[in-house]
């Protein structure tokens, strides 16, 4: 035994494995290129479909209380699932937090993302986004009790407004109560503990996370009327240059919002914000 | 490279501000947590049976709860008592409250690494029990105590990124900012994460001047 | 707050002391690997641990966990967020250990290290009969310290999809806004956790406490 092992040594150091195995390498990568698909084949050889989401943005992705993540991007989600494989379950949540989205979409880890996530010019220069599948205005909620009743009571020097740490809220700061202060936060509940705690007077929140949480938490709290400016459009987001899975996605949200999945849309739309979507035939004028 | 330059004259400034924040507030903490360690350390040596049940239970509430929670508790909780003070001053409590906590116990670590007979050794030459602390058991308490109060720096220097809960606009927060709005997966993190490599140089450097102006030969 | 919401906490927390457990002692043996290093002849290998230690130590634990996990990924093919969380944790903790460690050496007093070459002892029972029980014994404190910061560490790595105690308590804010009971009770479990680690700690504090070293009454 003994003398066996130089001998095989020996033979392997004069074969020319070494140098093949290094060729075997460098045509795998290079075949690995050229047979580059597009991440809607992946999908549908998998049988189904990876999601990352955060957990924390009621009503479009949250827990509820037993644990189960649920909301409106989750339903909208599935339904992409159902629209795939004809099974809303053929689905998987990867759920993180909103620095998280990112990088998992990067690196392939999952096919898209959904999660109240929305779509601004400087993202959009790293992530690709399908057009909206729902409008997330930004709405003020103040204490009832502190007397504020509009925008422009708001743009005094004595007042503090939270915000979410967005550029949609900074902008619309800057735009509407320039004279107010701004204290940032990266959570909703930060938001609604300075205003309670007398940090700030008013914050600044989706249109629909306030009407969610005016029905359920902050019943003390009040929502001032909706601000009738551009709309924020929430969408679904995947990794840029892929046009077939970026084409597929897109054509699934058209179909939900104007074409035949609008009754569903309707449906689950009913269901986390009670009220009526926009009018699936949006081209057409109001009724009389 | 190109977009890395543009990327970093856009928000460049942005973040040299966010560093000061995050050095200023590590910097004053750590003193200030130097200090209360220190009394705290002082009262479980002096203080009898009731100083050290009471130290103790202190420092085992403070270590052992996420120091998250004396940051919401001063920032949120001490404007209902009248005390509107600012985020990273209520952050920077925080962080010496608990931080103190952990230098009381790494005193006590190099306490405890004293031989007994050192005490003995300075009592019988009758030193006065301050000037026995001062010149024995202080020396070899900090060469003991130095190596893992600069680990603790370091740690604190990370803390800070939570006062990014509270508003403070430090290097974690910035980096936060700009990820959300540029959807950018690694790079304001990569920044960010220069800054603080760079400060934790600086820390450990000044830990082996310490070490080298304490130890004796 | 319902029940079923500090039934999740629970389950968040035992994952969160898994973690923690797997981590530290992951991160220990990795520590009793790397500490030696700091002390050896070769100039190299004393400046790869320090490099280590600036590297792990310095930078974020965050960006440690996005570089793990999807960096990582992309050799190994997919890897579970929970094994890349222990992963990241491991290095990072065994960092900090073995500077605690290089304490422990450090605080040896020199006039041992003359006895023992004075005896002519071979290195590994120098290292077994009193470089060891003497580390152990001043390392202790701040390895609790290491230790218990580990069950609240792994917080950062929900960025990784890692679901624990904070991510747990964090959904559930989000979704009540209750804020203070949440955060209390999830630090009512953080302080379990801590503490027992800390109670048994003490408990090995004052078996390993030998006659003679002044702090046995501490």
């Amino acid at each position: 035994m003994q003398q066996v092992w130089p001998k095989i040594f020996a033979r392997a150091r004069t074969t020319p494995a070494p140098l093949a195995s290094v060729m075997v390498l460098l045509l795998s990568l290079a075949a690995g290129q050229a047979q580059e698909r597009s991440r809607l084949d992946e999908v549908l050889q998998r049988g189904s479909l990876i999601v990352v989401t955060l957990g924390t943005v009621p009503p479009f992705a949250f827990k509820d209380d037993k644990g189960e993540l649920v909301g409106f991007d989750i339903d909208v989600a599935r339904l992409a699932a159902n629209a795939l494989f004809r099974d809303p379950n053929k689905i998987e949540f990867v759920i993180v937090t909103s620095d998280g989205r990112w990088p998992a979409i990067e690196s392939g880890r999952a096919d898209m993302g959904v999660g109240g996530t929305t779509v601004y010019p400087d993202r959009a220069i790293r992530v690709a986004f399908t057009r909206a599948f729902i409008d997330s205005g930004i709405s003020i909620m103040v204490a009832k009790s502190s007397g504020i009743k509009s925008l422009e009571d708001l743009n005094q020097e004595k007042y503090t407004v939270a915000n979410l740490n967005n550029p949609q809220m900074a902008d619309r700061a800057q735009l509407f109560f320039p004279k107010a202060k701004i204290i940032t936060f990266d959570t909703p509940s930060g938001e609604f503990l300075a205003v309670k705690s007398g940090r700030a007077q008013a914050l600044q929140i989706d249109t629909p996370t306030a009407d969610y949480f005016a029905a359920t938490s902050a019943k003390d709290f009040e929502v001032l009327p909706t601000l009738l400016t551009a709309s924020q459009n929430n969408a679904i987001y995947l990794k840029p240059g892929d046009f077939k899975w970026w084409l597929w996605l897109d054509t699934f949200v058209s179909e939900l919002r104007t074409g035949s999945l609008f009754p569903k849309y309707a449906e689950i739309y009913q269901k986390w914000f009670k009220k009526e979507p926009p009018p699936q035939k949006f081209y057409l004028p109001p009724a009389r | 490279m190109g977009q890395y330059r543009a990327w970093l004259e856009a928000y460049g400034a942005a973040f040299l501000d966010a560093a000061a924040w995050t050095l200023g507030v590590a910097v004053a903490s750590f003193v200030c947590a130097l200090l209360w360690g220190a009394i705290l350390f002082f009262l479980r040596l002096n203080g009898g049976a009731w100083g050290r049940r009471a130290v103790d239970a202190y420092v085992q509430l403070l270590r052992n709860t996420p120091v998250l929670l004396p940051i919401y508790l001063i920032y949120f909780g001490f404007p209902l008592v009248g005390l509107l003070w600012p985020a990273s001053i209520c952050g920077g409590l925080a962080l010496v409250l608990q931080n103190g906590a952990y230098i009381c116990e790494i005193f006590r670590g190099g306490y405890k690494a004293i031989d007994r007979v050192q005490h003995d050794a300075a009592k019988s030459l009758g030193l006065m029990p301050w000037t026995a602390f001062r010149k024995v058991t202080l020396p070899q308490l900090l060469v003991h105590s130095i190596p893992a109060l600069g680990n603790q720096a370091v740690l604190l220097l990370k803390d800070t990124s939570l006062l990014s809960a509270i508003t403070v606009v430090e290097l974690t927060m910035q980096a936060k900012v700009l990820t959300e709005r540029t959807g950018a997966a690694y790079a304001p993190f990569l920044v960010a994460a220069v800054f603080y490599l760079f400060m934790v140089w600086a820390i450990e450097f000044l830990t082996r001047l310490a070490l080298r102006g304490v130890r004796w030969r | 707050m319902t029940p079923s919401d500090l039934w999740v906490l629970a389950q968040a927390a035992a994952i969160s002391l898994l973690m923690a457990l797997a981590s530290i002692a992951f991160g220990t043996l990795l520590a009793t690997l790397l500490t030696p290093l700091a002390f050896a002849p070769w100039r190299l290998l004393r400046a790869f641990y320090r490099l280590y230690i600036f590297v792990v130590r310095g930078t974020p634990v965050l960006l440690l966990a996005l570089l793990v996990f999807y960096a990582l990924a992309s050799f190994w093919g997919r890897i579970s967020p929970y094994t890349a969380g222990v992963v990241v944790l491991t290095f990072y903790l065994a960092a900090l250990i073995a500077e605690v460690f290089r304490g422990g050496v450090l605080a040896i007093p020199r006039p041992l290290w003359d006895c023992c070459t004075s005896l002519g002892l071979p290195r590994l029972s120098i290292l077994r009969r009193v470089v060891s029980p003497l580390v152990a014994r001043y390392a202790l404190p701040p390895y609790l310290n290491v230790c218990v910061m580990a069950v609240k560490a792994s917080s950062v790595l929900s960025i990784i999809s890692v679901w624990e105690l904070t991510l747990a308590s964090r959904e559930i804010i989000e979704r009540t806004l209750d804020v203070y009971r949440v955060l209390a009770v999830a630090a009512l479990f953080y302080f379990i956790m801590c503490f027992a680690i800390d109670r048994l700690g003490r408990q090995l504090e004052s078996r390993l406490a030998a006659r003679g070293f002044a702090g046995e009454r501490l």
